[in-house]
């Protein structure tokens, strides 16, 4: 009971912080952000002890607290955590401090409002992850629109305004036909049990036609496509992320887009299974496109926030190919991988911030030889550069490594079955990784090293805040890297119960058999 | 005649009567225009709050058997129409400081009330006319710029046509079955005959058109616009709550079903297109409002398909929470001198740096009202969605929520407006006069639970 109290705790701890920064007189905007930093970093120090009292050998939830909501309907606000959420809630609770941290020089205007909107998505995204109940996730999901849109929207740069509506409208159109298909879910078990439930596990069994799961897949994908995204449905993001202010896009990166893919191994694939056998093909191929065509698209940019950005659709197509090849490795490699570009990608857009701030340009082309006027800014980002190709080491070399282990490992039977798509996915997926050190070792290379060019320099190097922000955010980087052990552990449970609820019923008897009976032994070998 | 039934039975009416009355003889015997406030306050918060209670404790009674009777729903119809307009006399006091806006703003509650428990056409008729006719007046009499009687006519003359078009549903609805209790038009529904048919049709329009559907909307926007902004409110929150709950109540429990349900799903989904569409052009805010009205009008109409049982719920709680939500932006409009000047969205630019509650009220309304979470304008649409595919219709549920995804951004752009534009030239900060605030509070207060926990309104309706 003691857990569920705690997660509690950390679930409305953002909507205190909200309190506390609406009760503060205005002008004391110091004191807000002590306030809001104080208040993230209690978040982050009670979801840390929730992770390490999280035991992996217990099946199901733990830390829950089921209470009714709207009895009628069989609505329950339910809440817990499991091998799924865990390393989310972990990082979007480690991130928040930094995040909150990262914008106390960067933002001047309307302060107030600023931080309760960053603690209004934080209560959103955390919500999201902790939900057990679709429809409070809908609710927590369609909630980080508001905070998203008005941080976009008041705090972005030129073109703020067209980002944020392209934002909202292309979110709120995915989720619309979502709520229609849970909808329909919801009733269509109820039908089939007497049981009038919203909770996943009851809807987990939900006895469909595969045309009806067709159906539903495709309008809960569409929603967690947008969010992830994936190519062709990424449009949004670039925008997004170019006129969001240095926190937008922490969170966007860091915690957002994970979304998506979560929505997908928590719920789309799972609650759909033979529809989703049936598609997992088509997902291969947006995977592996998004992972090539994001790459292309970092490679040609000339912003350097437009790189990044485009680098994250590369690397969540890393996740979502990792989640098709049902594969254990593959789906322990993709959540893995959530978590290292959550941190990768939020460093990189934090220094971008730092340099933003000085420099107040973006363009590429204005900026040469870093190294020798920035050096600690300069080591910094090497170093987040190399995590974010995988170089061995960091969080990104054990995301992608598994990955494409996986996605191989499942595409070997098959194509000795006479099926070799997966396998020419599984290679063009691989010629992704060299893509990626291209576009992110030559982006470093202009950024860094050539002749100095500092616009509106000489700027100084980093200070003692941006110094601790970037270094506390190394630690899990190597942590993961090194020790990918502890991590893996806590999720493998989650893993092997996607991989039973995906691959279970069995369609194609070749498709179903063959991962789950080569990726046990391996993922024992890899202790 | 049991007296204490007609007593206990009425007894919001009757307190909402006692206003009138007092209303009238401070008029008569005062000039001082002082006590009407808090009479008007005092008669419709009591009449409220009896509703509610009555609600609560399920009390059941016929004092007029055929023409009149009252349960536990009605009376929870009653509580959701009376609370409605609470906010909107609070607002009023500024535009209308003298007797007769509150007498006839009573008065047309009075009718609100009667057709929430009538049982026959004719109690209906009455009560429809009671609540409509000072409406029209009620247009007329903040007039402040010409158009406003146009406006008022329009309103008169579709208001006119309704009517007639209700008498002569009836008429045919006597003709075929030879009674003109509600109950006879739930036997129509399913009688095959022209006759039949055009009755049902014929009555349909007039409550079309009452609660402004496409096509017979028209009137809405003007009369919105030239209304002062208390009569607005009125307009768009209690008179559309009590139009559709009527509307339940002549429906009953009877499912719909054949060509009934494309009349009313087409028509609904025309006005939620529509009224979303329109409502992007618009530069006035109250026109503004009216076609999300038009857009709201038509998801109350689309709880029509579902089930007998859950519709009550479902236009009950939406009606609840839409005309809270309506309120509750009209509240925290900023009041400027010039009418006009009020309502032009333009001058809502920067209202977040000049009055920042006043943006965040608007900004929840706003939210609310494009259904987006964890608003409670959310759980109302869902409630209705629920029903729709509950009762088989997936396709117009699917086509419904579309239509709702087009009005999200014209709510998206007040926001754009209030945070995200710098203010224009000229407008000094603004303080928001207490009464609103009182009104703001009234609004904010029960959405806010209804945000937290649904769930127990839910379970009484």
């Amino acid at each position: 009971m003691g857990d569920a109290v705690l997660l509690n705790v950390v679930l409305y701890l953002p909507l205190l912080g909200i309190a506390l920064i609406v009760a503060m007189p205005e002008g004391q905007d110091d004191r807000v952000r002590r306030i809001s930093f104080g208040v993230m970093l209690a978040q982050f120090v009670i979801t840390a002890l929730l992770y390490l009292r999280f035991d992996p050998s217990i099946a199901g939830l733990q830390a829950e607290t089921n209470l009714p909501w709207i009895a009628d309907w069989g609505v329950y606000y339910r809440i817990g955590l499991d091998g799924y959420n865990v390393l989310l809630v972990l990082l979007t609770a480690f991130l928040g401090p930094l995040v909150v941290a990262g914008a106390f020089s960067a933002i001047q205007k309307d302060v107030k409002l600023f931080y309760a909107m960053v603690f209004f998505i934080q209560f959103a995204m955390l919500g999201t992850f902790v939900a057990q109940d679709l429809l409070l996730f809908y609710i927590f999901w369609e909630t980080m629109l508001i905070p998203m849109f008005l941080i976009i929207g008041i705090w972005g740069g030129e073109r703020r305004i067209y980002a944020t509506v392209k934002f909202v409208l292309y979110t709120a159109f995915g989720s619309i036909l979502m709520l229609a298909a849970l909808i329909y879910l919801v009733w269509s078990q109820y039908q089939d049990s007497g049981n009038l439930s919203f909770a996943f596990t009851d809807l987990f069994g939900t006895r469909l036609t595969v045309r009806e799961q067709g159906w539903l897949l495709a309008a809960f994908a569409l929603s967690f496509a947008i969010k992830v995204p994936m190519v062709p449905l990424h449009t949004w993001l670039p925008d997004a992320h170019v006129e969001a202010p240095t926190t937008g896009s922490v969170i966007l990166a860091g915690v957002l887009l994970k979304m998506g893919t979560y929505g997908f191994i928590k719920l789309g694939f799972p609650l759909f299974p033979q529809a989703s056998q049936l598609a997992m093909p088509i997902v291969m191929a947006l995977a592996v496109i998004s992972i090539v065509y994001g790459a292309c698209l970092a490679l040609v940019q000339t912003d350097i926030k437009k790189i990044i950005a485009y680098s994250s659709i590369s690397h969540l197509g890393y996740v979502m190919l990792g989640l098709a090849s049902l594969d254990l490795l593959g789906i322990q490699g993709a959540i893995i991988q959530m978590v290292s570009h959550g941190l990768t990608a939020a460093g990189l857009f934090l220094m971008v911030g730092m340099i933003y701030e000085r420099c107040h340009t973006r363009e590429l082309a204005d900026y040469g030889g870093l190294a020798k006027a920035l050096p600690v800014y300069s080591v910094f980002f090497m170093i987040l550069t190399l995590a974010a190709i995988g170089l061995p080491t960091t969080s990104g070399f054990t995301g992608e490594f598994l990955v494409l282990l996986g996605a191989f490992n499942a595409a070997w039977p098959l194509h000795l079955a006479g099926e070799s798509a997966p396998l020419v996915f599984a290679v063009i997926a691989v010629s992704g990784v060299v893509l990626g050190a291209m576009y992110m070792l030559w982006f470093a290379q202009r950024f860094l090293y050539g002749s100095t060019r500092v616009p509106h320099g000489p700027v100084a190097d980093l200070n003692r805040r941006e110094k601790l922000i970037l270094a506390v955010l190394l630690v899990p980087v190597f942590w993961i890297g090194l020790f990918p052990d502890g991590p893996m552990r806590k999720t493998e449970g989650a893993a092997l119960h996607f991989q039973r609820l995906v691959a279970g019923p069995p369609l194609q008897a070749t498709a179903a058999t063959p991962p789950a009976l080569v990726a046990r032994p391996r993922a024992e070998a890899t202790r | 005649m049991n007296w204490t039934m007609l007593l206990v039975a009425m007894s919001p009416e009757h307190l909402l009567l006692a206003g009138i009355v007092v209303l009238i003889a401070i008029d008569i015997v005062s000039d001082r225009p002082l006590g009407h406030l808090p009479v008007a306050l005092v008669a419709v918060g009591a009449a409220t709050l009896v509703a509610a209670l009555l609600a609560i404790a399920g009390y059941a009674a016929a004092p007029f058997p055929g023409q009149l009777s009252v349960d536990s729903s009605a009376f929870a119809a009653k509580a959701i129409v009376l609370v409605l307009a609470i906010p909107a006399l609070l607002l009023a006091r500024d535009e209308f400081p003298d007797g007769p806006f509150y007498a006839l703003l009573l008065s047309s509650l009075y009718g609100a009330c009667l057709i929430l428990s009538a049982d026959s056409f004719l109690t209906l008729f009455l009560g429809l006319e009671l609540m409509s006719i000072p409406v029209y007046v009620l247009v007329l009499l903040g007039m402040k710029r010409p158009e406003c009687t146009e406006a008022a006519l329009k309103y008169l003359i579709l208001g006119g046509t309704a009517t007639a078009m209700l008498l002569m549903g009836v008429s045919l609805l006597f003709g075929f079955t030879g009674s003109l209790s509600l109950d006879a038009f739930g036997q129509l529904l399913d009688a095959g005959s022209p006759m039949a048919q055009s009755a049902v049709v014929l009555i349909l329009l007039a409550f079309f058109l009452k609660a402004a559907i496409v096509p017979f909307h028209t009137w809405a926007p003007d009369a919105y616009e030239a209304a002062a902004v208390p009569v607005t409110g009125f307009m768009s929150a209690v008179i559309k709550a009590g139009v559709l709950l009527a509307a339940v109540r002549l429906f009953g429990f009877n499912s719909l079903s054949g060509r009934l349900v494309e009349l009313l799903a087409g028509l609904a989904l025309v006005s939620i297109v529509w009224g979303n569409l329109a409502a992007i052009r618009q530069t006035s805010f109250r026109r503004m409002i009216a076609y999300s009205s038009i857009a709201h009008a038509g998801y109350l109409f689309y709880a029509f398909l579902g089930d007998g049982e859950g519709r009550f719920q479902a236009v009950a709680f939406y009606a609840l929470v839409y005309g809270l939500m309506n309120m509750l932006a009209f509240a925290s409009l900023p009041a400027t001198g010039d009418d006009v000047e009020r309502d032009r969205l333009e001058n809502l630019k920067g209202l977040y740096q000049r009055a920042p509650f006043a943006a965040v009220m608007i900004a929840i309304a706003m939210f609310s009202l494009a259904g987006i979470p964890p608003l409670p304008g959310f759980v109302a649409k869902f409630l209705i969605f629920r029903n729709v595919i509950e009762a088989g219709y997936t396709t117009y549920a699917v086509l419904g929520l579309l239509g709702s995804y087009l009005g999200i951004y014209f709510y998206l752009r007040v926001l754009l407006y209030m945070f995200m534009s710098p203010a224009p030239a000229g407008l000094q900060p603004q303080s928001t006069a207490r009464l609103a605030l009182g009104a703001t509070v009234i609004c904010l207060v029960p959405a806010v639970v209804l945000m937290v926990y649904p769930g127990g309104l839910l379970h009484r309706l």
